[in-house]
């Protein structure tokens, strides 16, 4: 690996501004792990958020066909959840903007439960989801996009979003610091028309690269388009969360992937790539 | 000019350490060369003395002892280097049940 900027193949559709281009094959290239806020102690944390796992690059390595690598290269982010039902694995960019327009997400991605079990295993995984944590001078928004695979063994393959705030909580004493659990499993709604069948081939070491595509536009707070692969859903009455402006958040432009896992069995997020394009002059 | 990759991970942050320790497996073939940090948030006198043994695997899911052990001292951090290792790393070893310190464990990694 070195340190160099990919060009984005043609595979993506970007706005005429590149925001980032990640390729893994190049490293983790500024994605982290998601930690709740803390004052004082670790222990003045949300108790969701003292453990969403840290991002590794993976070469798809399974037990029984070895490496698989990546859609192109040998690389892939990856989350990982704890084997524990109802754990997330979360990574996070940060980033600001410079223009309020419009933005586009791609990203090349697959999902898949640790093989720990010779089962087709397709219902292990819950959910996969990207979300944006945005602020201009009025509004903190948070848009929820997530895929529910399935939930206490039932398939659900519903896309989801969530405009329902979580409320606040004070974190320690200074009153400075405050936060909020926003990827609670409650308050998901469907988007309308939103299931889809993906694609998880027939076990569990076999995973296919898929492709998924958020449009927002930071004029509007408006969540514009959702394509996954030859799908479009249409967003009518989707929305993201809205919290009043924040003291320290201003212009930020935050993506975050996670993933969560419905049994006591690690869940796995992948992200071949990831690109981040605007559209200002 | 060209440098080296050189990542460093929380592989667990306040995490108790007692009983039967396992780090979660971290996935870093990319990387030649590898050091375990322990440090102890707080004082942690049972754990003088203890080992946990650095582990390798060929899937992430079956472990086997690399050979390296970390001892805890009296000091705040502790740590044991590793390299030639392939794909997975982790940390894993049978501490006292009644021990009560908390850790954080940083996986320092480079290419």
């Amino acid at each position: 690996m070195s340190f160099h900027t990919a060009q984005v193949p043609s595979r993506f559709d970007p706005l005429p501004r590149i925001v980032f281009y990640d390729d893994f094959d190049l490293g983790l290239q500024g994605w982290s792990e998601l930690v709740g806020n803390y004052e004082g102690t670790l222990d003045s944390m949300l108790p969701e958020y003292r453990d969403l796992r840290p991002p590794m690059l993976s070469n798809g390595t399974m037990w029984d066909t070895g490496s698989a690598g990546s859609l192109e290269g040998l690389y892939a982010l990856k989350l990982a959840t704890r084997a524990r039902a109802g754990h997330l694995a979360v990574s996070i960019k940060r980033a600001t903007w410079r223009h309020r327009g419009p933005i586009r997400l791609e990203a090349y991605f697959t999902f898949k439960p640790e093989a720990t079990e010779l089962l087709l295993s397709e219902l292990d995984v819950r959910a996969f989801g990207v979300l944006f944590d945005i602020q201009d001078a009025e509004y903190r928004w948070m848009p929820h996009f997530r895929y529910l695979n399935a939930v206490a063994g039932e398939q659900r393959a519903q896309w989801q979003f969530k405009r329902q705030r979580e409320p606040f909580a004070p974190i320690g004493g200074s009153g400075k610091t405050r936060s909020h659990f926003h990827l609670a499993p409650t308050g998901w709604e469907d988007v309308p028309d939103g299931r889809q069948l993906l694609c998880y081939n027939e076990i569990p070491t076999k995973y296919n690269w898929h492709y998924l595509r958020v449009d927002l536009d930071l004029a509007t707070r408006a969540m514009t388009r959702l394509q996954c692969n030859d799908r479009v859903l249409a967003l009518a009455g989707v929305g993201p969360m809205m919290i009043p402006a924040m003291s320290n958040l201003w212009c930020m432009l935050n993506v975050a992937w996670w993933v969560e896992t419905d049994v006591d069995k690690r869940a796995f997020l992948y992200l071949d790539s990831v690109a981040l394009s605007g559209d200002w002059a | 000019m060209s440098v080296r990759q050189n990542v460093t991970v929380i592989v667990e942050r306040d995490r108790p350490a007692h009983g039967q320790f396992a780090t979660e497996p971290y996935e870093c073939g990319w990387a030649a060369e590898a050091i375990f940090f322990i440090r102890k948030l707080q004082a942690g006198d049972q754990l003088v003395g203890q080992q946990l043994r650095v582990q390798i695997s060929p899937d992430g899911i079956r472990w086997s002892d690399e050979g390296a052990r970390l001892t805890f001292s009296e000091g705040e951090v502790d740590f044991v280097r590793a390299a030639h290792f392939g794909n997975w790393l982790r940390l894993a070893g049978g501490l006292p049940d009644e021990a009560d310190s908390r850790v954080l464990v940083a996986l320092s990694l480079k290419e």
